[in-house]
């Protein structure tokens, strides 16, 4: 896959970008080019940030920026579909609906019963394209239409730990209390970042995930 | 080897040089404001660019010396005493156990540095020393220091290099020579910041791209070590239009949906979707580390 565009930004860490849109296929190339990186390092490389549709590439003064962009470049063009690393397991997160605590204003917004929202939420498996915004917070897409919504216009000052919310086409969790502006549907017990595993995000780039109802007991249960 | 907080003052907060190699899950590179201070005051103690040391946000920290000990104070945003004499930044300094420094309001620069020869003993977590608060990881137990938090120092190896200091009457002594320090801005200058274009440039029109380097910004008070939101012009795109969320980091100028622009600082997240008007010129991110809420600043294109 080619890039659309390259840009700089930071002097040490470029942006190779291959589409401006979220798909699969894009989000593939860009996993798969940074899993080659990261298996063939080069003299000054730092590290390789993933996100959506572009890899940046972060690196340090035994090298510059013209070299970076050639070598990453010859990279590039060496990844066929054989050096495609696809991870077909599917990670099981289980979640709590009856803890959401919009689930009931996303049911009414969206028209639909609440059990619909959780039949629909779980029947999918999702792609986590990246994590951002908070350590180990998965964007993971692509929801099912009829669960499409706006994020909210004032974002909620202290979402609790573990919610698993939506907005626009994708999904998340919150692996911490922070703010956030998305419609909080559900809980897991999982802790999605934890400083003493390895790796510290529950989750990587590239995983899959289905979700799996459990009730308010099996979520205090949980270990 | 210890020290013991008195006072954090405003914000007191162990750093390094950041936490690199964990932006994939998130994690943002943290890490001291001002890196060139920090390093200088790393290697007028003799340590390692990459010792932890603590980073101290204009004045008021009080910090006990549980015995004699070996640091130096870089950066600015403060007068710094020993034993209530006031000491050189930039110098080697050694002071007598129960000496005590404290910082004092000073209106130039926004924080130092005070490195302790050796390095302060606090645990790595994810390869680095330095406090990232909003996962608790990092520097003392993922925290900003608190008053009474002890710290060890760590020893000093055989190698290190010893300076001849003498100790005066009033507890401590400096050493007679003192490393060069780029100048800090003063809270009434306007100070100029060089950057580039960034790349969602051309998303702004053009009365908002001309204002970027034409008129003046002042940093607002919801600024922190994520990053400085900036008062002035609004600045507007030529359309709306939600972005593709893709990594960013310090130095980058996004603009919110208010056209309010935003500079990226040291606790930046590691990814964003607001467009990116303008980076900074990597060497003045330093600079603007010492700029603090209220000063004014001046873009210029490099």
């Amino acid at each position: 896959m080619e890039y659309s565009r390259i840009y700089s930004i930071h002097d040490q860490a470029i942006t190779f970008e291959f589409a401006d849109e979220i798909s699969e296929v894009v989000n593939i190339h860009v996993i798969d080019l940074k899993h080659y990186i990261d298996a063939n390092p080069f003299k000054g490389l730092i590290e390789c940030v993933p996100a959506y549709s572009s890899l940046t590439v972060y690196f340090n003064t035994d090298i510059n920026k013209n070299e970076v962009i050639e070598l990453v470049s010859n990279y590039n063009l060496k990844l066929t579909s054989q050096t495609s690393i696809q991870n077909s397991n599917i990670i099981t997160i289980p979640v709590c609906y009856e803890m959401g605590e919009d689930i009931e204003s996303v049911a009414s917004r969206l028209n639909i019963k609440k059990e619909e929202v959780i039949q629909l939420h779980t029947a999918n498996i999702y792609r986590v394209y990246m994590i951002g915004f908070t350590p180990g917070f998965p964007y993971m897409g692509t929801l099912p239409k009829a669960l499409t919504l706006p994020r909210k216009d004032t974002p909620l000052l202290n979402v609790p730990a573990g919610s698993v919310a939506i907005a626009g086409n994708q999904t998340g969790i919150y692996p911490f209390n922070t703010p956030g502006g998305w419609h909080i549907i559900g809980r897991t017990p999982i802790k999605m970042f934890e400083q003493k595993n390895t790796p510290c995000s529950f989750l990587k780039p590239g995983e899959s995930v289905q979700f799996q109802p459990i009730s308010i007991e099996a979520f205090n249960q949980y270990k | 080897m210890s020290i013991t907080i008195i006072k954090p003052g405003f914000m007191c907060s162990v750093q390094d040089l950041g936490r690199w190699g964990y932006q994939e899950f998130g994690i943002p590179i943290s890490g001291a404001m001002d890196i060139g201070a920090a390093i200088m005051a790393n290697r007028i103690c003799g340590n390692e660019d990459n010792e932890a040391l603590l980073e101290c946000t204009l004045h008021g920290t009080e910090i006990l010396l549980n015995e004699t000990t070996i640091f130096s104070v870089t950066g600015g945003g403060s007068i710094v005493t020993v034993n209530d004499e006031p000491i050189t930044f930039n110098k080697q300094i050694k002071a007598v156990g129960n000496s005590t420094i404290k910082l004092h309001p000073h209106p130039i620069g926004c924080r130092s540095y005070i490195a302790f020869s050796g390095g302060l003993n606090v645990k790595k977590v994810l390869g680095s020393y330095s406090t990232y608060t909003s996962a608790m990881i990092g520097g003392q137990n993922g925290k900003n220091l608190e008053a009474g938090d002890l710290i060890e120092v760590k020893k000093i190896s055989s190698d290190h290099k010893k300076e001849n200091i003498t100790i005066t009457a009033s507890g401590f002594g400096s050493s007679n020579w003192k490393a060069i320090a780029p100048a800090l801005p003063h809270v009434n200058d306007i100070v100029k910041i060089r950057c580039y274009e960034g790349p969602d440039w051309n998303l702004f029109d053009e009365s908002s791209k001309a204002a970027l380097f034409n008129t003046r910004f002042t940093i607002g008070k919801n600024s922190n070590r994520m990053g400085f939101q900036l008062e002035g012009t609004k600045l507007n795109r030529k359309e709306e239009k939600e972005l593709i969320s893709s990594a960013v980091t310090k130095g980058i100028i996004q603009v919110t949906n208010q056209g309010i622009p935003i500079i990226l600082m040291a606790d930046a997240q590691t990814i964003g979707g607001y467009p990116r008007i303008a980076r900074v010129f990597n060497d003045d991110i330093n600079l603007l580390a010492q700029c603090r809420p209220g000063m004014k600043i001046q873009f210029t294109s490099i």
